[in-house]
């Protein structure tokens, strides 16, 4: 008995032995390896050389130190790994150093560390880049994973708030880019509705004589009350009709004179609603003045400005399918339009014989595909991540995603890059058109969508 | 591998607008512009030069066009 007694003591001596050496084995998984990998303690090879009882106490100590350092680095990761805001954008670049970066993918994982890496890297280029020169619609677009809509925004507007600040440093009196405009603008934009509406040249693109801007009336030629609604079937009836409004002071009342520039710099948001068209350059105004218009009054809204796959730029504001629906939250009204007049709003769509079509699509492929995916290999992204990156945002539609998002609306934007005449240098200076505000003819392909099913152009 | 296949296809992409004036410049010198004094051009020379000259040109267009849209991107125009 006292035989057997031993032997299961020995077995269960031995057992206990042998678990206690596989508990020991280097698992670069484990909290207290990292740990030690962090403080330099011990290596792979340096922990094989260990006595048992040595790898033992030596867990043991780090156990506690290790799990803190693992939950802390868990935790400021959950709080890094966030679109950040311009100011975050800025301490987080400086904050996050080499060493802390190498820390995140210890700690956290290769593939947390390596997305981490990159998105410092962008930030950081883009941060300097936007108070230098100014960001692009595809700097924006890259910025779009890592930053805040709100904070892309600023950064659009670094460069010329640093500009501004320097001429007043210089004792020159700054002039915001609204502080020029054109006493023409409603002879302009009527001017060009009437000239360029030229349904041959729509052929460029598509053959149809669908402007952008055909059912757009400036103040004092508005639809009367009870004229049907463009692409509805029904009269004009919004209850809102007899509720008042004072909206901010349209662009057109302003009086304000003409820009010279030979370059164009057109953007702003043409608003129609009951039965009056107004233009805005300034956003915040345009703003002021959707907010204080009644629930379901909007017939149609033109967001005119840069557009890339996914987003639409008005000027210094940025645009994706959640801005825009907030922005129009309960304003629309049935079959009202939301048209995004600004490059690649909507998917380049399906094949073409149009050879114009088939350029702009291989044009966007270039731009939002091949250039950023190559950018990004040269910086040492791999190329799976890079692929992941850009595959899935050069053909993003913008007016689909927008239009899932407002039930009842027509959200109409372009599957090609668009050509506005009135845009073109020299051309816009003979036109007076640098500070426009609503596109006017626009050579490109339209897609609308309502509740993210395509219909037809209205 | 990957790069490869993107290389590729870029290379391609960018080939494309050149094809129709490759092709037009082809066909422009096959049929050329009648001497003055020599046999007049038949329907069929004609035909070809003028799609050579439709080719040709739209195609240099295309490129045109192309540059404009990489100018807006880059935000010079």
């Amino acid at each position: 008995m006292k035989k057997i007694t031993l032997l299961i003591t020995l077995c269960l001596l031995a057992a206990g032995a042998a678990r206690a050496a596989g508990d020991a084995a280097w698992d670069k998984n484990r909290p207290e390896f990292k740990y030690f990998q962090e403080q330099d303690l011990y290596s792979e090879d340096s922990w094989q050389e260990l006595a048992p009882e040595a790898r033992n106490e030596a867990l043991e100590k780090a156990e506690e130190p290790a799990l803190e350092r693992h939950d802390a680095e868990l935790a400021d990761y959950a709080a890094i790994n966030r679109k950040w805001g311009l100011q975050e954008a800025d301490q987080q670049v400086r904050r996050l150093n080499a060493e802390k970066i190498k820390a995140v993918y210890l700690w956290v994982g290769n593939k947390e560390g390596h997305e981490l890496n990159h998105k410092v890297y962008v930030v950081k280029a883009m941060l300097a880049k936007a108070s230098t020169e100014g960001i692009n619609d595809a700097d924006a677009q890259a910025l779009t994973p890592y930053m805040l809509p709100g904070a892309i925004k600023d950064m659009r507007s670094m460069k010329a708030a640093a500009e501004m600040a320097q001429k007043q440093q210089a004792g020159v009196k700054a002039q915001g880019p609204g502080s020029q405009s054109t006493a023409k603008l409603d002879k302009f934009a009527a001017g060009t509705h009437g000239k360029m509406n030229a349904g041959k040249l729509s052929n460029l693109y598509t053959g149809s004589k669908a402007t952008g801007d055909a059912d757009v009336m400036l103040a004092g030629g508005a639809p009367k009350a009870g004229a049907k609604l463009p692409g509805s079937t029904a009269p004009n009836t919004t209850t809102a009709k007899t509720v008042k409004y004072t909206a901010p002071a349209a662009l057109d009342e302003a009086g304000r004179t003409k820009s010279t520039a030979w370059t164009s710099d057109a953007y702003g948001y043409t608003i129609t609603a009951n039965g009056e068209t107004k233009t805005y350059r300034d956003a915040a105004k345009a703003k002021e003045a959707i907010r204080q218009l009644p629930n379901g009054s909007v017939s149609k809204i033109i967001l005119y400005g840069h557009g890339s796959p996914g987003m639409q730029t008005v000027g210094p504001e940025s645009y994706d399918a959640a801005d825009t629906a907030a922005l129009m939250k309960g304003k629309m009204a049935k079959d009202g339009v939301i048209q995004f007049a600004g490059c690649n709003t909507a998917s380049i769509g399906g094949a073409t014989l149009n050879p114009a079509v088939g350029l702009s699509m291989i044009t966007r492929r270039l731009l939002y595909f091949s250039l950023p995916y190559f950018g990004d290999r040269s910086s040492g992204t791999p190329a799976a991540e890079a692929k992941e990156q850009w595959e899935k945002g050069w053909n993003a539609d913008l007016a689909r995603d927008t239009s899932a998002g407002m039930k009842g609306a027509i959200v109409c934007g372009y599957r090609t890059f668009g050509l506005v005449p009135g845009r073109l240098p020299g051309l816009t200076k003979l036109m007076g058109s640098q500070e426009a505000t609503t596109p006017g003819y626009v050579a490109g392909k339209k897609a609308c969508y309502q509740d993210g099913k395509e219909v037809p152009v209205p | 591998m990957t790069d490869l296949k993107y290389i590729i296809e870029t290379l391609l992409l960018l080939a494309v607008p050149l094809v129709p004036v490759a092709a037009g410049l082809i066909l422009r010198r096959k049929f050329p512009a009648a001497a003055e004094g020599a046999t007049p051009a038949t329907g069929a020379q004609k035909a070809g030069r003028l799609a050579g000259n439709i080719l040709f040109w739209g195609g240099l267009a295309g490129i045109l066009f192309m540059v404009v849209v990489v100018l807006n991107f880059k935000g010079k125009i």
